[in-house]
């Protein structure tokens, strides 16, 4: 078994929910994600994260706009649309569910630590 | 000291390095190679563009001028290499990468032309060396007349490689990541520093691009008015051509009788015959005649890169029909005679 791919596979499934997540919040553009999604160490390299947003915008979960920038080109800000909003409350759901079943196997099986 | 190149970047201007150049143009080929399957690819290659324009910003704001080349891995290593990025939905990338096939086709060859390209286009087909094929023409050229209107009709017909893909294509390499960013750096290379002869040729290049380039459309023009004018005489041609292939048939079928005369102590009528039977002849005639002729010409067409090459599946039904016509046709044959007799019973 290779031990990174489980941890990417773990990571990926996450990883659009997390966006979503982020999103909710507040609209945001694509470097103040990646630096967000850096900081919680969710991605290694920045890339993984633009076939996504375009993944999830061409789905219509997100939208966006056009805001120019002082420092460089003009910044696409997403956020989040009904249905988005709608499949985050989904997801809020499912997360919890599989957090609470991972939880009591951890403290049934895991009392060792 | 480096010769610089002028980018724009998601509408910002960059200074850079050429050696950087070429590396970001390599990495940005791949991306877009990388993401082909995806629904969004410009879009999402655009996007990265965009944040490498930022990240670059970031470096001459720290009071850099120009791009290096370790700025440009610096980026890549940040944005990731395309096998670390997942595109496809589905999660199966990394596997299709140099999956397709080494398909070889006919292209006028851009990077090593003395006219249109076509003898360079030709050796790289058949992979023969560019100068033999270049004296053998020229020398031919001298002895058969034809040859020169042969090349200008090939100038205008065969079509040029202009991308990665069909320069690969044109010599029969795999289309994968690395082959194309080879080809982007080797065509790069090649372009470095034209000299006064390559100057003067290339100028000759354009004014022969665009006498091809008109010729050809009013060649095109004049097809289109000559079939339009032409139509009823077409389709009678179409008809003479049709009524004369069922005359070949049946000159085809009354050759057994020939064996039925030759052999009159063979009892023919055993084999049974229906009035049907003329009729399968003619079918099995049409068959055996034509699928050779469609593959000839899909042969033709698909070497001047006009026609896709047929599907495996198509190909061997193809054949199977012929095969089965053919023998069909062979045991109707054998019949034949017996319809012959029996008019006169």
């Amino acid at each position: 078994m290779n031990v990174d791919n489980v941890k990417s596979q773990m990571r990926k499934g996450m990883l659009e929910y997390c966006i979503l997540l982020l999103l909710h919040q507040e609209a945001s553009y694509a470097s103040d994600i990646i630096q967000k999604l850096k900081e919680a160490r969710l991605i290694v390299v920045e890339g993984t994260l633009y076939p996504l947003l375009t993944r999830l915008k061409n789905d219509g979960l997100l939208s966006y706009e056009w805001v120019e920038s002082t420092q460089g080109p003009p910044r696409k800000y997403y956020r989040l649309t009904e249905l988005g909003e709608r499949i985050l409350s989904e997801l809020e759901t499912a997360w919890d569910e599989l957090s609470d079943t991972v939880n009591h196997l951890r403290q049934k099986f895991l009392t060792v630590l | 000291m480096k010769k610089t190149l002028t980018v724009n970047l998601a509408g910002s201007v960059y200074h850079i390095d050429e050696d950087a150049y070429v590396l970001l143009d390599n990495y940005l080929n791949n991306l877009r190679y990388h993401f082909r399957k995806d629904d969004g690819a410009e879009e999402i290659v655009r996007d990265m563009e965009a944040r490498i324009a930022e990240l670059f910003t970031e470096y001459i704001r720290e009071g850099k001028q120009v791009i290096t080349i370790e700025n440009v891995e610096a980026v890549i290593s940040r944005m990731g290499k395309p096998e670390d990025l997942n595109g496809n939905a589905d999660g199966k990338e990394g596997e299709d990468e140099g999956e397709e096939r080494a398909s070889r086709r006919l292209f006028r060859n851009p990077d090593d032309r003395v006219l249109g390209g076509v003898a360079s286009g030709l050796a790289a087909y058949f992979g023969w060396d560019v100068v033999w094929v270049r004296i053998v023409l020229i020398v031919a050229g001298l002895w058969i007349h034809g040859l020169l209107l042969a090349y200008l009709i090939a100038w205008i017909i065969i079509p040029m490689a202009r991308t990665a893909t069909e320069k690969l294509q044109m010599c029969g390499k795999p289309i994968n990541v690395s082959s194309i960013g080879k080809t982007v750096t080797d065509g790069f290379e090649q372009d470095g520093e034209p000299t006064g002869d390559e100057k003067s040729r290339s100028r000759m290049h354009r004014v022969g691009d665009a006498v091809v380039a008109v010729v050809g459309f009013l060649l095109k023009l004049f097809l289109i008015l000559v079939a339009i004018c032409f139509a009823p005489v077409l389709l009678i041609g179409l008809v003479v051509l049709f009524a004369l292939l069922m005359a070949a048939t049946g000159m085809l079928i009354s050759i057994p009788a020939v064996f039925y005369e030759a052999l009159p102590y063979v009892d023919w009528g055993m084999i049974g015959t229906s009035s049907g039977t003329a009729v399968a002849i003619a079918v099995c005639g049409l068959l055996a005649v034509g699928i050779p002729a469609v593959g000839l010409l899909q042969l033709v067409m698909q070497g001047l890169g006009t026609w896709k090459p047929m599907s495996l599946t198509v190909k061997m039904v193809l054949v199977l029909l012929w095969l089965v016509s053919v023998a069909v046709g062979t045991v109707f044959l054998l019949q034949a005679p017996f319809i012959e007799y029996s008019y006169f019973m």
